[in-house]
């Protein structure tokens, strides 16, 4: 009987240990030999600084992984196989992994993935899909390992500034919103605001942020992004003329058209950011997102060409990345768009 | 004089934004299909009620209420786009297809 090929994908998750024990228990019961791959995909270009910790955790993962795997199987007829992926590419979220697992799955005829529940599938935002639809969507079985989870408390040891950190901002935010609702010169709503300021950011801090918080870029970002609302609200102003002299016009000229645009943002709040703004600036609208790739309605031709020009995209990058990132070749330039005919989608 | 100047620019606000919000319920009509509408029902609307909150924070000058006409202003421009979107991705899923210059030549109208 022919060896049974499993593929585990791993994150640092609270539930990877009984993953691991699941893919290697099921697997036994099924086959009598049974080879696991473990692999970690690297939603970072390694060749960056803070991507080359991120390679360095993931090396350590898998090989405490690959440790948990021999002490499951005892004796059993067990290989493990332990491989980095994304390391020469540049993996953005849930599409692009279930991409890349199902080239390594063909490379090495896996027939089965076991996924975490837990799994965290590079970047996500709610417009995104889920990595099972992904999986899905390339054709490649999984089997989702029934795990018991803790409830979702923040790690109370370790990572003490980050967890302080992002107390701290939840804190004064919430106090912000409510004293601007409130009264900020009456001292019941001072006092009400601290307490319910304090419940908030306690209970609610590890999932208002997802992502750490950094002392220093943060606030930066904070007040780029009010450098940036101005501008995206003239952008609106001109986009709306534009539409509206449109639709006055009794010939009623437009040209709809599906385009794809291939965004050079990093992580899925950026992304988000920038639909939203292409969303907002009439004759734009976005219909899937695909991972980075956007799949953008346009209205009128002019409308289309200010989104290939990608001045949009720069203003982001601007916001997130800081003013370096925004010197960057427009869509355009770089071979980032297309137009789609009818017949997609 | 800075009441006058006040007045009008609360009249100009005004006048924007009722012409933005015809033009909206206009483009609503004419155009044809799912897509086209989404972009003119959600965008012109926002810049339509946009003006309009301006013009109300305008009138009540600089009071308490001002505040919460900007913070909705705020988040009608956060909601809405995510409106559009939802509607114009359970189209595409769907299976409606977009509506283009050679569909209509081809005589398939919807």
């Amino acid at each position: 009987m022919a060896a049974e090929r499993v593929l585990v994908p791993l994150s640092d998750t609270v539930t990877v240990r009984q993953t691991v024990g699941y893919a290697v228990q099921s697997g036994l019961e099924r086959a009598d030999e049974l080879e696991v791959h473990l692999v970690v995909a690297l939603p970072h270009e390694a060749d960056l600084i803070e991507g080359q910790q991120e390679t360095e955790a993931a090396k350590e993962l898998l090989s405490k992984a690959a440790n948990w795997v021999r002490e499951d199987a005892g004796s059993g007829p067990i290989t493990v196989e332990t491989t980095l992926l994304g390391t020469d590419e540049y993996l953005f979220g849930p599409r692009d992994f279930a991409s890349a697992f199902d080239d390594y799955a063909r490379e090495h005829d896996i027939e089965l993935v076991v996924l975490d529940p837990e799994y965290q599938p590079g970047a996500t935002a709610q417009m995104l899909q889920s990595i099972e639809r992904e999986l899905d969507a390339v054709g490649l079985a999984y089997d989702e390992a029934p795990v018991e989870r803790p409830a979702r408390h923040e790690r109370l040891v370790g990572d003490g500034t980050e967890r302080f950190d992002r107390l701290f901002a939840l804190f004064w935010i919430s106090y912000g919103f409510y004293l601007i609702l409130g009264d900020p010169t009456y001292w019941f709503d001072l006092v009400t605001g601290a307490a319910v300021a304090g419940i908030v950011s306690v209970s609610l801090a590890h999932i208002t942020f997802t992502f750490p918080l950094d002392r220093i870029q943060s606030p930066i970002r904070t007040l780029r992004f009010g450098l940036y609302v101005p501008y995206l609200i003239w952008e609106i102003v001109k986009a709306n003329l534009a539409i509206s002299i449109v639709i006055l016009r009794p010939s009623l000229p437009i040209d709809p058209t599906m385009t794809r645009l291939n965004a050079r943002v990093r992580g899925g709040l950026p992304l988000l950011a920038l639909a939203n703004s292409i969303t907002l600036t009439p004759g734009t609208l976005v219909v899937r997102g695909d991972d980075q790739r956007l799949i953008v309605h346009t209205l009128i031709p002019s409308a289309r060409e200010d989104l290939f020009d990608g001045s949009l995209e720069r203003a982001v990058r601007f916001v997130f990345h800081g003013r370096e990132a925004a010197a960057i070749a427009s869509p355009r330039e770089r071979g980032d768009t297309e137009i789609l005919g009818g017949d997609e989608q | 004089m800075i009441e006058s100047i006040r007045f009008w620019a609360i009249i100009v606000l005004i006048a924007f934004g009722l012409f933005f919000t015809f033009v909206s319920a206009m483009g609503v009509l004419r155009l044809p299909d799912v897509y086209a509408r989404a972009h003119t029902a959600s965008q012109a609307d926002t810049l339509g009620a946009g003006l309009a909150l301006a013009a109300v924070a305008l009138a009540l000058g600089w009071q308490h209420a001002t505040v919460y006409t900007v913070l909705l202003l705020f988040f009608v421009f956060i909601t809405n786009p995510t409106a559009a979107h939802a509607i114009a991705r359970s189209a595409a899923e769907s299976g409606i297809d977009p509506w283009t210059k050679e569909s209509e030549e081809e005589g398939e109208t919807k």
